[in-house]
């Protein structure tokens, strides 16, 4: 799975979760839109990260967690924005293929 | 002689009980119980510490009652697990250990034993008889709880002799079968004992018998609804239903009011600590019961339901009474709410209280949501450890249709979201093809 694909799967969830809550910036969401803190609250971001691992579950047979102590302990929050996102994603699906 | 013991003498070739060895009436019972007692007679003594590891059948409920006359303390064990049964006969401190086979014979074993516990000794002291019971605690060892058998027995005492029908569904090593036996036995009621509890069993039995009362559980009941049983058996003798051990949803009830149209619905309350209250449902549509019971006294603090009863527990053998306070009363952990006219809601454990981010979300009202969903044949909600919120709601649910998961997903959201506050919207949603529960027929929300 490349870089761009999981980025693919990030932007499909964050759009859905824009369309739960009206959210603009979310519907027409870019590798640029910012996640939490600014479009997405803590909430919002525990229901983005359930469809996240439902589907890399679903699509790609892996499954990660998503947010634990280690994605609260990143310098820069994993949650930021979605390239971020994707890149923390793609970290642990290759750490989950490693093992 | 235990007066009820002497009623069931007095009862003669009324009809008793079936169990899956035979039909047998209360002079049958009468006379094996007498049976039994000649046979250990010379042996077990009044205050002896007494297991009784057997089914639920005829032949143990005459020795239970045979072991009641001559005030005993009875271990009633029903576990088929080893361990589980040693650790129980250890905790109990038994004198004897009694196992009866299928066609009754009695083998008896006398157990080495140490030093009584001082619960025990007051009893024995007082000739009264005694019942150990085990909460099916839902972490660690199970506690043992000691109560005053004669007590809890004479509250049963002065019922009008009824022809009534009653399925027993929980055993007598728990609170609520206790109970049914002994308000069916006091009021000379037939009873039936299904020989496995699952939802066609009992409806076969319902059947055959015309059985016109039924205790049983939230769980169980919606695998009776599940299973169709109503569709393939006549359940028309049906009168009542009754449920507790565990809350029941609006949703819930809703669909079984339209299966089971005629019959009444009555809320039960009790607990292993207090024994089970007297308790009037508003109408068979309502989850609002008033607790009506001369016998008992209760308050609210802190939304939890605190009872007080005349029959309660003299005390655990291998805990501590921190769920007393130190005037007696018991603090049940069921939340509950006055709805006025004293009227109380059930609204679930307080252990199962789901914690999200400081915002409290009780399984009960998730579950009643998804209930309304008719895709949905059964729910289990419950709380999982999540590092952003603390906790965050999941959802067991079983869908009867043929749908794509992510569809079937999205639209539980979406039905959620409508009706539900965002942090009460279950956040996972697993499909499964059966929710948890116990043998008793509870919902497992904490693993």
């Amino acid at each position: 799975m490349s870089d761009n694909e999981i980025t693919k799967l990030v932007i499909e969830s964050v759009k859905e979760i824009g369309a739960d809550q009206d959210n603009d910036e979310m519907i027409n969401a870019t590798e640029d839109t910012r996640l939490f803190g600014d479009n997405l609250d803590s909430m919002g971001v525990v229901f983005l990260v359930t469809i996240l691992e439902e589907s890399i579950s679903d699509d790609l047979g892996v499954d990660i967690a998503l947010a634990d102590e280690r994605a609260m302990s990143q310098k820069t929050s994993p949650f930021r924005n979605v390239k971020k996102l994707s890149h923390y994603i793609q970290m642990l699906i290759e750490e989950e293929k490693d093992s | 002689m235990n007066w009820l013991v002497d009623l069931i003498g007095t009862m003669g070739d009324r009809e008793a009980l079936v169990d899956s060895s035979g039909e047998y009436s209360y002079a049958d019972l009468s006379e094996q119980c007498s049976k039994y007692r000649a046979e250990f007679e010379s042996q077990i003594k009044q205050g002896d510490v007494v297991a009784i590891l057997s089914d639920y059948n005829f032949y143990s409920i005459s020795l239970f009652l045979a072991l009641l006359d001559i005030n005993a303390i009875i271990v009633p064990i029903v576990s088929e697990i080893n361990e589980e049964i040693k650790d129980r006969i250890d905790i109990s401190k038994c004198d004897f250990v009694t196992k009866l086979d299928k066609n009754g014979k009695l083998d008896l074993t006398k157990m080495k034993c140490e030093e009584k516990h001082e619960l025990v000794n007051e009893l024995k002291a007082n000739e009264d008889s005694g019942l150990i019971l085990f909460s099916s605690g839902s972490t660690g060892k199970p506690k043992a709880m000691i109560h005053n058998l004669n007590k809890l027995v004479e509250s049963y005492k002065g019922k009008k002799t009824k022809k009534l029908k009653m399925l027993v569904f929980l055993m007598f090593d728990h609170i609520g079968g206790l109970n049914t036996l002994l308000n069916s036995l006091a009021m000379g009621a037939r009873i039936i004992l299904p020989m496995k509890r699952d939802a066609e069993e009992v409806a076969k039995l319902i059947q055959k018998y015309k059985v016109q009362i039924l205790p049983a559980s939230p769980t169980f009941l919606n695998l009776m609804l599940i299973g169709n049983v109503a569709g393939k058996y006549d359940l028309s003798s049906l009168k009542m239903i009754t449920y507790g051990t565990e809350p029941m949803t609006d949703g819930l009830l809703v669909r079984l009011r339209k299966v089971f149209g005629k019959v009444r619905f009555l809320q039960t309350f009790g607990t292993s600590e207090t024994g089970i209250a007297q308790t009037v449902s508003r109408s068979s549509d309502s989850l609002e019961m008033k607790i009506d019971d001369p016998n008992l006294e209760y308050k609210i603090v802190n939304d939890e339901l605190w009872l007080k009863s005349k029959t309660q527990v003299l005390g655990y053998l291998n805990a501590e009474n921190e769920s007393f306070t130190d005037d007696g009363w018991f603090k049940t952990g069921d939340l509950v709410e006055d709805v006025g006219e004293g009227y109380l809601r059930i609204i679930g454990r307080n252990k199962e209280v789901i914690n999200v981010g400081g915002e409290k979300v009780l399984p009960s009202e998730i579950e009643s949501v998804l209930f309304e969903l008719q895709e949905i044949d059964d729910v289990l909600v419950k709380g999982v450890p999540n590092a952003i919120t603390g906790q965050s709601v999941v959802a067991d649910v079983v869908w009867n249709a043929d749908d794509d998961k992510k569809e079937v997903r999205k639209r539980i959201r979406a039905h959620c979201k409508a009706l539900l506050s965002s942090y009460k919207v279950p956040t996972k949603i697993n499909i499964v093809d059966s929710v948890s529960f116990s043998n008793r027929f509870k919902k497992k929300r904490i693993l």
